[in-house]
């Protein structure tokens, strides 16, 4: 018995021990002047540079290179708007001549973590290698950035004029195009004097991530952060750069980007308080009373994105069928927002009904879209449809009976039988799907769900020629984190202009290519509200509930937090109570 | 001897070169390519043929197989598309990280496992052993996740304990610097170890407890600890041993899960990860790991069957 007991009081002791070494710590790791914020699952940082090249465009990233490289100009939400963030911005507002045709900019009084003062060379050498190396980097669009500058003159040391090719929209020049300039420090990564081989040169470094933190090209910085460490296996961490020279300083010592496997992981280490600022998996939400009573706040974060289904008007068993409009209104008539946004999304979900991102800020929110032009009514589907000449068949799927009423291209005897192809691996995308597929088939419609890894959507789902067996595809979701985040102007060049490089079903329409045009040119915000109004109607693709960026988790004592639609952080904005 | 090693050492290679096979044309014919996985909704089509076309994916699929090959031969195992580091590398940082966590759980399950077995053995049948039999098969019935997320809520939230996170840093040295947080991921993987072996034991300690040499013993005034220990020990012991080895993949096949569960940072981290970002030089390089250690797994119980048994090495003898 003694032996026993013995041997129970050493297990004890070790279990101690063991505790003791490694004990937890509340709400965060590393001191107390310390936040740490969990990543999306298996999102792992690969990329420092402030000049992506595709493939390395996460918004993590983007984050990480905005704290330590100040961009020309940021936007983020922080105003309860998305607009212009002078604070966090290397330049004074843009002067644009009263042509349009030129902008002159001037630098704020910046100075580099080495002291060297930030001039408008710095700027031109992030311009002359997006000139030289533009099909490599990941933004580039042809006949946007850097194509419609046409001339980059040096006024002094603080000031720059750019000459445009044409009048573009100040507002959304600023937004979409100066907004993806950052000034990069010349003396300290110049590598040659051919912008080329600076521009490879730069990205071989950005390349070796196992260099990082000893490469001396990440130490000059101009952000509120500079690096502290970063992790092959994806972990960063930013302090407070000690050098500084904005009015942006950081109030934090430092932040740690934590990496985990799964949300699971990540949800377990958030209840067992070893995360300031985490989420919250969507089928967790059920646990928000144990969360805050553990000392956090449960918010979500509404993306600057909408969410949406494209229609294929290429493919060539039902394009046309697609091309009418009736169809699309009908199809549009069966999406019951609020129940998948409450049921299956627990209420994180914002119903859509346009192409303007309608969670957050209402600049560009035409009525029509705000009002739900075509809501949830199977009635108005089933009349729309047998209007048109389609009449349910013995199986109960519609056939066009009457192909004078059912449209130009559509023969007696096509079935409203369509293919899906959507994104697997989600519960609340799952859910969707069969929700959409119930009530397509009350209306007579059949829907056959093909789901598929997102690469593999992505990949089938994308422009084709009506030839191509490229086209077999006849609707596509990669909505569960959103279909598409916006730029801080959210026009719609990429998405549903024609032939746009996004508009994967391959949309045609005269008046919104015109309305595209104007909302990017014209000075006037009234084309982006008659874009919203057109497209809410004419429903180029389905429109679906957005889910928000992330259901968040947040410290009770951190302040200083906006959740940024353009997923940006801000954390030298935080601080702890 | 040598003969039946050079079979199995052929047998071997044989079977790493068909996991390869398969294993690269599943991923290859899995239709879209990584392309937009990895360069994402905005690249434009001249950027998704350019990284096809660096990749090789424009090649048939038989004539990607031998490239991969051929630098397989050459020790390169490709580069991983998002981490920018050859996948070799990456294996390297994470292998002993993995190792350090499935050895340690396999010595653990293997140290309670066996002296368990015979206890329970020794007392077949009584109200001990019903009472621990019956544990072990809803521990041995208990999925790996299951069990780790169990601990964590007994050992990281409600009585905290532990972390709920396995410790983070690049070195192995990094790792061990914080036992504690080693010893919720430890328990898990060890656990399933430790039950199965235990039942391996129990069963192979009871046949040699009936058997004739224990009887003599006995008949002979033999102490009943001597018999145990000195006579039947290490004849129950051949066969657990053996199945060590053939329970590698096992083990491994667990840490992956664990490793997700408790964000423990080896190659399940990585695999987890490229198999979100359509990864396929790391998933490939996982899956040949995999495979070589199952088959080294084998091919060493193999070996210690040889060395133990002397019935294995009497060709024609009954083992």
């Amino acid at each position: 018995m003694r032996r026993r007991l013995g041997r129970l009081a050493a297990l004890m002791c070790c279990l101690a021990l063991a505790a003791c070494t490694g004990g937890q710590v509340r709400h965060g790791v590393g001191g107390p002047n310390t936040v740490s914020f969990a990543l999306p699952p298996s999102a792992a940082p690969n990329w420092i540079l402030p000049l992506p090249i595709p493939g390395y465009t996460a918004s993590y990233n983007g984050v990480i290179q905005s704290a330590l490289f100040l961009p020309l100009y940021a936007y983020d939400g922080s105003s309860g708007a998305v607009a212009l963030d002078d604070k966090a911005s290397a330049a004074d507002a843009p002067v644009y001549a009263p042509d349009g045709k030129s902008v002159t900019i001037t630098l704020k009084p910046l100075s580099w973590s080495d002291g060297t003062p930030l001039t408008s060379a710095d700027v031109q050498f992030w311009f002359d290698m997006v000139r030289a190396a533009k099909d490599e980097w990941a933004v580039y669009s042809k006949g946007l950035m850097p194509d419609d500058v046409t001339d980059f003159h040096v006024v002094d040391d603080h000031t720059f004029t750019l000459t445009l090719d044409k009048t573009y929209n100040p507002g959304w020049f600023t937004a979409n195009q100066l907004a993806l300039m950052a000034p990069l420090p010349k003396h300290a990564w110049s590598h040659d004097t051919d912008p080329r081989k600076n521009f490879d040169y730069l990205v071989s470094q950005a390349k070796n991530l196992g260099g990082y933190n000893s490469s001396p090209l990440w130490k000059v910085v101009d952000g509120p952060f500079e690096l502290q460490s970063f992790s092959p296996t994806g972990q960063v961490t930013l302090a407070k750069n000690p050098h500084y020279t904005g009015e942006d300083a950081a109030h934090l010592d430092k932040v740690t980007f934590l990496t985990f496997t799964s949300s699971a992981a990540e949800y377990n280490v958030l209840l067992a308080g070893g995360v300031d600022y985490g989420y919250v998996p969507t089928t967790n939400l059920g646990q928000k009373p144990k969360l805050e009573s553990l000392g956090y706040r449960i918010e979500p974060w509404n993306g600057w994105s909408i969410t949406y289904i494209p229609y294929n008007f290429n493919n060539p068993a039902l394009g046309n069928v697609f091309k009418q409009l009736y169809i699309r209104q009908a199809i549009q008539h069966t999406v019951d927002q609020q129940a998948i946004s409450q049921v299956i999304w627990r209420g994180t979900a914002t119903p859509g009904h346009g192409p303007v991102p309608q969670d957050n800020d209402p600049t560009f929110l035409s009525e029509s879209q705000k009002n739900d032009p075509y809501p949830f009514d199977l009635d108005a589907a089933k009349k729309l449809l047998g209007d048109h000449g389609w009449q349910p068949g013995a199986d109960g799927v519609r056939t066009c009976q009457e192909p004078k009423k059912c449209g130009q291209g559509i023969d007696k005897g096509t079935r409203l039988s369509m293919t899906l192809l959507t994104e697997s691996g989600s519960d609340e995308t799952d859910g969707t799907m069969q929700e959409l597929k119930s009530e397509l088939s009350k209306v007579g419609i059949e829907l056959r769900i093909n789901a598929q890894p997102l690469n593999t959507v992505l990949a089938n789902g994308s422009t084709c020629e009506p030839s191509s067996p490229a086209c077999a595809w006849q609707l596509s979701y990669f909505g569960t984190q959103g279909s598409w985040y916006f730029p801080a102007y959210p026009s719609g060049e990429q998405l549903f202009a024609t032939d746009a490089g996004v508009n994967f079903g391959n949309y045609r329409d005269k008046p919104t290519d015109d309305l595209i045009a104007a909302s990017t040119l014209s000075t006037s915000p009234q084309a982006m509200v008659d874009y919203s109004a057109r497209l809410a109607e004419q429903l180029p693709v389905i429109w679906m509930p957005n889910p928000p960026y992330q259901v968040s988790a947040i410290d009770t004592s951190l302040g200083g937090i906006t959740q940024d639609p353009l997923a940006g952080l801000q954390p030298q904005r935080w601080y702890r109570r | 001897m040598t003969r039946f090693l050079a079979r199995r050492l052929l047998l071997a290679l044989l079977v790493v070169f068909l996991v390869t096979v398969v294993t690269f044309v599943i991923l290859h014919l899995l239709p879209g390519g990584p392309a937009r996985g990895v360069l994402g909704v905005k690249a434009t089509p001249a950027q998704i043929d350019a990284f096809n076309k660096s990749q090789g994916f424009d090649q048939s699929i038989p004539v990607q197989y031998w490239d991969y090959l051929l630098r397989l031969l050459h020790g390169d195992l490709g580069s991983s598309y998002t981490l920018n580091t050859d996948v070799s590398t990456l294996l390297a940082e994470r292998l002993p990280k993995t190792l350090v966590l499935t050895a340690t759980s396999t010595i653990l399950g293997i140290l309670v496992a066996l002296p368990l077995g015979v206890w329970q053995a020794t007392r077949r049948g009584r109200a001990l052993d019903v009472v621990s039999t019956g544990l072990a098969f809803v521990l041995y019935a208990t999925p790996v996740f299951f069990l780790s997320l169990v601990l964590i809520i007994l050992f990281a939230q409600v009585w905290p304990i532990f972390p709920a996170q396995a410790a983070q840093g690049d070195t192995v040295a990094d790792l061990l610097s914080q036992p504690g947080s080693l010893v919720l991921p430890v328990i898990a993987g060890g656990a399933a170890t430790a039950v199965a072996y235990s039942r391996y034991m129990r069963s192979s300690t009871v046949d040699n407890l009936a058997e004739d040499y224990v009887r003599t013993a006995r008949a002979k005034g033999t102490p009943e600890r001597t018999i145990l220990w000195r006579h039947v020990w290490p004849n129950s012991l051949t066969s657990v041993v053996s199945l060590i080895g053939y329970s590698i993949p096992v083990v491994f096949g667990g840490s992956l899960v664990v490793e997700s569960m408790f964000n423990y940072p080896g190659v399940g981290l990585l695999f987890w990860t490229a198999a979100r970002n359509a990864d396929f030089p790391v998933l490939l390089g996982v899956v040949l790991v995999i495979a070589v250690t199952t088959v080294l797994g084998s091919l060493l119980a193999d070996v210690l069957q040889l060395l133990i048994d002397p019935r294995v090495r009497v060709p024609g003898a009954k083992s």
